[in-house]
């Protein structure tokens, strides 16, 4: 039978052409792709089958746009992996060869199929995807995207020196911004560090230029003693509530007598706190900003080790390496025979890293948050030899032991560190995590703590190591935001940091539209690398709100004035404020009161389209009529 | 004399890898014009010629092609490939590169990437896009996602005996076509020309390069690629199926025997990737990486790493001093274990990997005046705050070019390298000291 030309004649018929990825191997591999093929191509309404090695490469991507450019097909159904990574690929595909891009339907055979299933299964289920695909894509209707005029405004949360990058970058593509600080200074953690490794700058110069350079530039508004209490909207168009109250803490962990900030300059900056933003609140106050974007810095903080962790809190000779480091930074020129903590000279000194990072389950404990930090903190290393190297040169009769595990000096410079530290006469111990080393307190001797170390560099020899002091090279913990991230429904991974889209697709959005993450929030970095992060999330914000309008997806519901009888059901089952209203409406003369939708809040769940009892509500481009279609179609393939 | 063209942007992009690519799209999104000029005959860089990338062990391919598709579709984009930069220079405001087309021997705007050419030619060459484990032939596509689908011939190895100009329905192939010079202009430029590995022939404790069935990473690359040589792991001398495997770490990287001090930052995890896809397919074999340390700091890689112990990989805390041609095809590693009793050790292993560490694709000196670090990379002049600067204003650099990086590393810099870029740009436009 010629079903080809049948369908010729037809006409203006619906014509759908189905487009089957090997995806390399990653597909054909378990699924008889040519069966697939053949198992499709006489379905109601299929035009044409098509198969390539990589449909999303160029070739394959033209052999769909050719044939809607050669009237063979006006429904697009594509067969390969999941609609997360390639959907818009072919969706754009198909608008650049004049099709409306929501004519398109996407059936995952990798995730759901081949790399699940095997054999004849995996084609049979196949099968019956692309079957359902194609009834749903039978009964598309072309839709546009939503619109909506977005405000040329963004907000950064955050004044660390992520915050503080982003700001400056959106301030220098136009955008004006608010940047918001919680603490009274800005300049986050890096305000605490001394010489940064692996360059040796100052952190105090480091975040002196970019603070400036913020408070310089007349488009960047700072709000210090900041925070957001209130968030609602959608991109483009945002509503959050801020309070501002006066500071109660003093600020710095060193110096906690109470600072007086009414002495302070704008602009000066303060060890341990940094750089103060010129004013202080007296009185509470509440403010409303209307915002484009968010971009989430809220940074990092150190792990903090449980009570008697390596000795912690019993013996005030365990520190943890940002109390060091902090120590260091505020006495940079000090040079002597020993460093000197706590008023006493140490003699000799331990480093033990991974405190809080790398923890396994089943070795370490969990915190009383039930928090085990899997991920290693990729900055204690370097950190750590940095320090070392400095205590070294400044205090030249320090000995220092070093216990790794690994040592992570992975970046550019960072090798160096620890070749000079080698040089310097660091002694390195290694230990495996199930034989992590004992501090205990001596019992007598010349030295008060005792490190002991089944150590592996040595063939597993038992080490005993004398020392005055012992420093803990703690890792980072995201700080804890658990009221932004309820309000705004951020995503969290599971080691608790700010979840991207996808690290390589889409590394600094998260799923939220409008929403970015710039540094440490979303997994520890250094202060290079936190800036890169920053600076990229500036891109794509500025990208976003450059032209002044956003394009949304217009899967949202829908109401049919035939059918709405204005119950008010959908109205409290949904989930968004606002995004379904009653409303009253002229029909025939009388007054109705009906639901009404606005699409740039709805998310298109589909909740209200489960309670309406008289079906008057679809989302588009998931009507319960393709739904029961494909559903209908994959019982019979 | 014909006069030399000359094409007007905003930004020039070099390096048509990911970090090319990533900063191009973020630039034209932003309404900027950008060239990207690519020295190879396809975009993509490494990442298009890898297996599955770490962490999540997503297809290199899926994930490749939609950047490379969206750059070659953006409005706001023009790829020039297989291109040669000759010098870049600033003179009155703008960078002017002046840059030559390479002949591919077929007009591409005749070329329609039928392959036609490519199933006559009777000249067969070993496939380097495949690890030169597979052969192709002397007139080519490089291969099958490659962006753009245009061929050409490898004037080396065609023995001009016409048979693709025969065949080609639209008369593209020519043998005659000449270099052509042009220039480009424009405001800002990002240096993202990525890295190669270190050669495999420099070390003489490893072989060399000589012998049989000790291979680089990114063959081992295409050895697992879905769609690679032999479509299954075998090793290259006998076709054997491996029973044991070895990675050697640092080869060629934290080596000052080599002049490479420095870490090369993806080879562990690389390493641990590969073995995870080996006992993937081969789910019997055994597989040992001798390591110093292993290096999984970035997000998600340390649970990675903990995975592939998990897995029953065997992790060798151990130097490998010497590589040598065992019986059998086999491979003899001679190796200063670490841990257990610390003798040296011999282990036989069938195929031995070594995880090759990252040089520089593309030295500046002479084309334009940015410094480059100690280690051949291009000098990053304000590392913290603004780490993809380089000496020369308003040209700023993305990716390996800059030091090694993964993917992840390297995307994130795209887009700092691309807003500086920007910024440079609109500095420039409104009149502003940069
Ligand atoms: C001991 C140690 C040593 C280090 N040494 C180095 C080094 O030598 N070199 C290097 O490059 N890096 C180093 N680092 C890493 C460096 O500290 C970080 O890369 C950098 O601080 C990250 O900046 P950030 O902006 O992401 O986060 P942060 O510095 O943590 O800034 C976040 C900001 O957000 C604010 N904030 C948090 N929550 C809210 C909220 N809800 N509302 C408003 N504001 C909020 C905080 O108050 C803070 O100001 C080191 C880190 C440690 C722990
Ligand atoms: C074996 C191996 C496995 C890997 N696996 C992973 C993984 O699983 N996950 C991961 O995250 N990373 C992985 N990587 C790292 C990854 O390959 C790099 O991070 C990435 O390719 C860097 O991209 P790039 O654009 O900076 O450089 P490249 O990919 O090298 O691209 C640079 C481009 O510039 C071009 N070019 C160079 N010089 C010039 C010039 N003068 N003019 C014009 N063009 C020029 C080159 O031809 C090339 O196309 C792996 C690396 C190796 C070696
Ligand atoms: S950077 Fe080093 S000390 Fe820190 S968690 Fe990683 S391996 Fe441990
Ligand atoms: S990443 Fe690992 S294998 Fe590569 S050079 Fe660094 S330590 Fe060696």
């Amino acid at each position: 039978m010629s079903t080809n030309q049948e369908k010729k004649a037809t006409g203006e018929q619906k014509k759908v052409g189905i487009y089957i990825c090997h995806c390399g191997g990653n597909i054909s591999d378990h699924v008889d792709v040519e069966k697939l093929a053949e198992n499709v191509k006489d379905l109601d309404g299929v035009a044409v089958v098509h198969t390539n090695t990589f449909m999303c490469s160029d070739p394959g991507q033209e052999l769909i746009q050719n044939d809607i450019r050669d009237g063979k097909v006006n429904r697009v159904v594509v067969a390969s992996c999941a609609p997360s990574l390639h959907e818009l690929t072919f969706r754009g595909a198909i608008k650049r060869a004049g099709m409306n891009p929501y004519l398109y339907e996407h059936a995952n055979i990798r995730e759901q199929v081949s790399w699940v299933h095997h054999g004849d299964q995996a084609t049979e289920k196949a099968t019956g995807l692309v079957a359902g695909a194609v009834a749903k894509a039978l009964r598309l209707q072309p839709l546009e995207p939503i619109r909506v005029e977005a405000r040329r405004h963004a907000t950064v949360i955050g004044a660390g020196v992520a915050g503080l990058r982003a700001a400056c970058d959106l301030a220098c593509r136009g955008l004006e911004v608010a940047l918001i600080e919680k603490s009274p200074f800005i300049g986050g953690r890096t305000a605490s560090l001394g010489r940064l490794v692996p360059t040796g700058e100052q952190a105090e110069e480091v975040i002196t230029q970019i603070a400036a350079k913020a408070m310089a530039n007349d488009k960047v508004t700072i709000y210090s003693c900041t925070e957001v209490v209130g968030f609602e909207g959608f991109v483009g168009n945002f509503r959050l509530t801020l309070k501002r109250k006066p500071p109660e803490e003093p600020y710095s962990a060193a110096e906690p007598q109470k600072i007086r900030m009414d002495h302070l300059e704008k602009g000066e900056f303060l060890p341990a706190a940094g750089i103060f933003p010129g004013d202080v609140p007296d009185k509470e106050q509440e403010i409303f900003l209307e915002t484009g974007a968010i971009v989430m810095a809220t940074g990092f903080r150190s792990y903090v080790p449980g009570e008697g962790e390596y000795g912690y809190l019993h013996s005030d000779k365990v520190i943890t390496l940002a109390e060091l480091v902090e120590l260091i930074a505020r006495y940079p020129d000090r040079r002597g025979r020993f460093l000197q903590v706590k008023g006493k000279p140490v003699r000799r000194m331990a480093f033990i890293h991974c405190v809080g990072s790398r923890q396994i389950p089943g070795i370490h404990e969990p915190d009383q948050d039930g928090r085990l930090n899997e991920y290693c903190s990729r900055t204690c290393c370097a950190a750590t030899l940095q320090a070392a190297v400095q205590i070294r040169s400044s205090f030249p009769e320090t000995q220092i032991f070093d216990f790794y595990r690994d040592i992570r000096t992975y970046g550019r410079g960072q090798e160096e560190v620890y070749r000079e530290a080698s040089r310097q006469r660091v002694t390195f111990f290694r230990f495996e995590p199930e034989d992590p080393p004992r501090v205990q307190k001596s019992s007598g001797g010349k030295f008060p703590l005792l490190v002991s170390v089944k150590d592996t560099l040595t063939f597993g020899e038992q080490i005993d190591v004398p020392v005055d002091l012992v420093v803990l090279a703690t890792g980072m913990e995201p700080t804890p935001i658990k009221e932004l991230v309820e309000m705004m429904k951020l995503p969290v991974g599971a080691d608790g940091f700010l979840q991207e889209v996808h690290p390589k697709l889409r590394p600094v959005e998260v799923a939220n539209t409008g929403i970015l993450l710039a540094g440490t929030c979303q997994a520890p970095m250094d202060v290079g690398e936190a800036c890169n992060a920053a600076q990229a999330a500036a891109a794509k914000t500025t990208a976003m709100l450059a032209r002044g309008y956003v394009e949304l997806d217009p899967f949202v519901a829908r109401v049919d004035p035939e059918r709405c009888k204005g119950t008010g059901l959908c109205r409290e089952a949904c989930p968004i404020e606002g995004a379904i209203e009653l409303k009253e409406r002229q029909v025939d003369g009388k007054t109705v009161v009906q639901a009404q939708i606005t699409p740039a809040l709805c998310t298109g769940c589909g909740i209200c389209v489960a309670v309406c009892p008289s079906r008057a509500l679809d989302i588009n481009g998931w009507t319960l009529e393709q739904y029961e279609a494909m559903v209908d179609a994959i019982v019979a393939a | 004399m014909k006069e030399t063209l000359r094409l007007q942007y905003d930004a020039l992009v070099i390096g048509g890898g990911i970090a090319g690519l990533q900063s191009a799209l973020d630039l034209a999104d932003q309404d900027f014009k950008v060239a990207v000029i690519e020295k190879d005959a396809t975009i993509g860089g490494k990442m298009i010629r890898l297996s599955k990338v770490f962490p999540t062990l997503d297809c290199a391919s899926c994930i490749t092609t939609p950047k490379m598709a969206a750059a070659a579709h953006h409005d706001n984009i023009d790829l020039f490939t297989y291109c040669e930069v000759n010098s870049l220079d600033r003179s009155q405001g703008r960078l002017k590169a002046s840059i030559t087309q390479k002949p591919r021997y077929v007009d591409p705007d005749k070329c329609i990437g039928c392959r036609q050419c490519e199933y006559q030619c009777p000249v067969y060459v070993p496939d380097q896009e495949q690890g030169g484990f597979n052969l192709r032939k002397a007139v080519y596509i490089p291969f099958s996602n490659a962006i753009p689908q245009l061929a050409l011939i490898d004037v080396e190895h065609c023995a001009l005996c016409g048979k693709c100009a025969k065949v080609c329905p639209t008369e593209a192939i020519d043998y005659f076509q000449q270099p052509e010079d042009f220039v480009i202009e424009a405001k800002t430029a990002v240096l993202a020309t990525g890295f190669k590995l270190t050669p495999m022939d420099q070390k003489k404790e490893y072989g060399q390069g000589q012998i049989p069935n000790v291979i680089s990473s990114l063959q081992m690359e295409r050895l697992l690629a879905p769609h690679g040589p032999y479509q299954r792991v075998i090793r290259p001398s006998d076709g054997k199926e491996p029973d044991s495997i070895a990675y050697v770490q640092c080869a060629g990287s934290r080596d000052l025997s080599l002049g490479i001090s420095y870490c090369s930052r993806v080879c562990c995890m690389y390493a641990i990737k590969q073995a995870m896809l080996l006992s993937g397919a081969l789910p019997l074999a055994d597989i040992t990486i001798y390591y110093m340390d292993i290096r999984a700091f970035g997000k998600g890689y340390e649970q990675f790493f903990q995975n592939a112990k998990a897995m029953g990989i065997e992790f060798v805390k151990a130097k490998v001093g010497r590589i040598e041609q065992g019986e059998n095809h086999n491979v003899l590693l001679r190796i200063e274990e670490q841990e257990g009793d610390g003798r040296v050790v011999r282990r036989e292993h069938d195929l031995v990997v070594l995880s090759l560490g990252m040089v520089p694709d593309w030295n500046p000196a002479g084309i334009c005046p940015v410094g480059t670090g100690d280690d051949a990379f291009i000098k990053c002049v304000r590392p913290k705050l603004a780490p993809t600067l380089t000496e020369m204003e308003g040209v700023f650099v993305a990716g390996v070019a800059a030091g090694p990086k993964d993917i992840v590393d390297t995307i994130a810099e795209a887009g700092a390298a691309a807003m500086e870029a920007s910024n440079y740009l609109n500095s420039s436009a409104s009149g502003r000291a940069a």
